[in-house]
């Protein structure tokens, strides 16, 4: 697995390769245990990811944002 | 202009001409000025001021780069037909002019618009195509486009009109993709001359404080005229160099903006616009992931149990083969034991009578020969220890009269007698010197 920054898309891409490359046959036993390690673990990351923005929708008004930091500055010793 | 005051000659200031009557140099002021060439001008009417009483209607007009004041005589305002609004794209023609004031009233300079008539398309366009080619040169189309942008953002924000229709179609369309992350709603106008630069405020802070992952601008259609907010300079430089990626969505298809151009995607409508927010749909990805997970672990299982298989096969084959030799073997010392009886009887029974005795005879004849070379071998060694081969080098042998060998001079002498042998035989020898 090359160094990209791990997102929802290089989790999936990654797993489509690992699925690819069990059922081809091709791989020894130590590799096809390690790449079903990895492959978990990339569906838990994925997952993970598919839950963030499945738990419900939340709503913010930027104005609110800033006003909320605004006010985090001028509380004493922030 | 040079015209001083009559019969008086105040002092000036070294190096300037006059002084002179400000009033007379206002008049020629107002002259030259409106000796300058008419002219049609192009820009957004802004702070619009059509008293109920008044000779004039007074208005702004601008663009990003300037403004100039307007002044129109009201018949003539009235005569162009046009309702003026803040925010309009509006053509004026006319020329400068200036109001000199007086002891009690104020100066004031104002371009004096003859006819009046809204910006057309064409004139728009025109603009747009000005501009567009203006931050192309610059490169500005391409930054945003460079920018990574996620597939599943957790935090979308969106700048629009907090009360357009637009929200809705693209809140509509993210719960039909099964997304329902966090929205930072950054609101601003989106059809006047205030629209830009709230616009472009929202995005710096949607960017800044708003730690969000794709930003989308979107309004529903409307004429170029309308649209115009979205073609504006500073705001379409702010986008371009925006670190976050902006997704464009402003107006219909048929419409494209300088926002369109420099932003990461541009999008026909507000539903396509959550598309391209949202990649993923979410609904269906995670029946995805489940199958994914389903197969990822038939996979390996299935590796796992065809190697087991394989290896239990692989088991069994040492065993097979180490029989399958043994019995082999085992063939091979039944066959030798029976070859080795048969050959013991044919050798038997071929050792008959006659070939028996040449057999024993040959034996027999080996064995004497073998003696006969041990009796030379031993003679030869008897040879070499007989006293006469010694005699025969030259040595002698002194015998006393009993048959003594006398061996020391001492022996000799009370022998008084001897006989001396040499090789060919002995002569008597008498001692005559007495002395030992």
């Amino acid at each position: 697995m090359n160094e990209e920054p791990l997102t929802y898309e290089t989790a999936v891409r990654r797993l489509e390769e690992i699925i690819k490359a069990l059922d081809s046959e091709q791989v020894g036993l130590r590799e096809t245990l390690d790449l079903t390690a990895e492959g978990k673990r990339l569906i838990e990351f994925a997952a993970g990811e598919l839950e963030a923005v499945g738990k419900g929708l939340e709503e913010l008004r930027l104005d609110d944002l800033i006003e909320r930091l605004e006010a985090a500055g001028r509380e004493p010793g922030s | 202009m040079n015209v001083p005051l009559p019969g008086l000659e105040p002092a000036g200031i070294e190096g300037y001409p006059g002084p002179f009557a400000v009033g007379r140099y206002a008049q020629e002021l107002r002259d030259r000025l409106r000796r300058f060439a008419k002219v049609c001008l192009i820009g957004e009417a802004v702070n619009v001021s059509v008293p109920a009483r008044g000779a004039n209607v007074w208005f702004e007009l601008r663009d990003a780069d300037g403004a100039l004041p307007c002044a129109m005589w009201r018949n003539e305002y009235e005569r162009a037909g046009v309702e003026l609004r803040d925010g309009m794209q509006v053509v004026v023609a006319g020329g400068c002019d200036y109001y000199p004031g007086g002891a009690k009233a104020s100066p004031s300079f104002a371009f004096r618009v003859k006819e009046l008539r809204p910006a057309g398309e064409g004139d728009l366009l025109a603009r747009l195509e000005r501009l567009r080619r203006k931050l192309a040169e610059e490169g500005l189309f391409e930054p945003q486009k460079r920018l990574p942008r996620p597939a599943l953002p957790k935090r979308i924000g969106v700048v629009t009109a907090e009360q357009g229709a637009a929200k809705h179609d693209f809140l509509a369309a993210l719960e039909r993709r099964g997304w329902r992350g966090t929205i930072v709603w950054g609101y601003a106008p989106v059809q006047d001359r205030r629209a830009a630069p709230a616009i472009a405020t929202a995005l710096r802070d949607l960017a800044a404080v708003g730690d969000v992952e794709v930003i989308v601008v979107t309004r529903g259609g409307g004429s170029i005229a309308d649209l115009w907010a979205f073609c504006d300079e500073a705001l379409c430089r702010t986008v371009a160099l925006l670190p976050v990626p902006v997704i464009a969505a402003v107006g219909h298809e048929v419409d494209r903006t300088l926002i369109d151009d420099v932003a990461a995607v541009s999008c026909s409508t507000p539903t396509h616009a959550a598309a391209e927010a949202v990649r993923v749909h979410c609904d269906d990805a995670r029946a995805e992931l489940r199958e994914r997970a389903r197969r990822l672990d038939r996979c390996a299982r299935a590796a796992v149990l065809n190697r087991a298989r394989a290896l239990r096969l692989l088991a069994r084959e040492p065993r097979h083969h180490v029989d399958r030799h043994a019995r082999h073997l085992h063939q091979l010392a039944r066959e030798l034991r029976a070859a080795s009886r048969r050959g013991v009887r044919d050798r038997t029974r071929h050792l008959a009578a006659p070939e028996r005795a040449a057999t024993l005879e040959r034996l027999a004849r080996r064995i004497a020969e073998r003696r006969a070379q041990a009796l030379a071998t031993q003679a030869a060694r008897l040879r070499a220890l007989d006293p006469d081969r010694t005699l025969e080098r030259g040595y002698a042998l002194a015998v006393g009269p009993g048959g003594e060998v006398l061996s020391t001079v001492e022996a000799l002498h009370r022998a008084g007698r001897f006989e001396l042998r040499v090789s060919d035989g002995a002569t008597p020898v008498r001692v005559e010197d007495s002395r030992p």
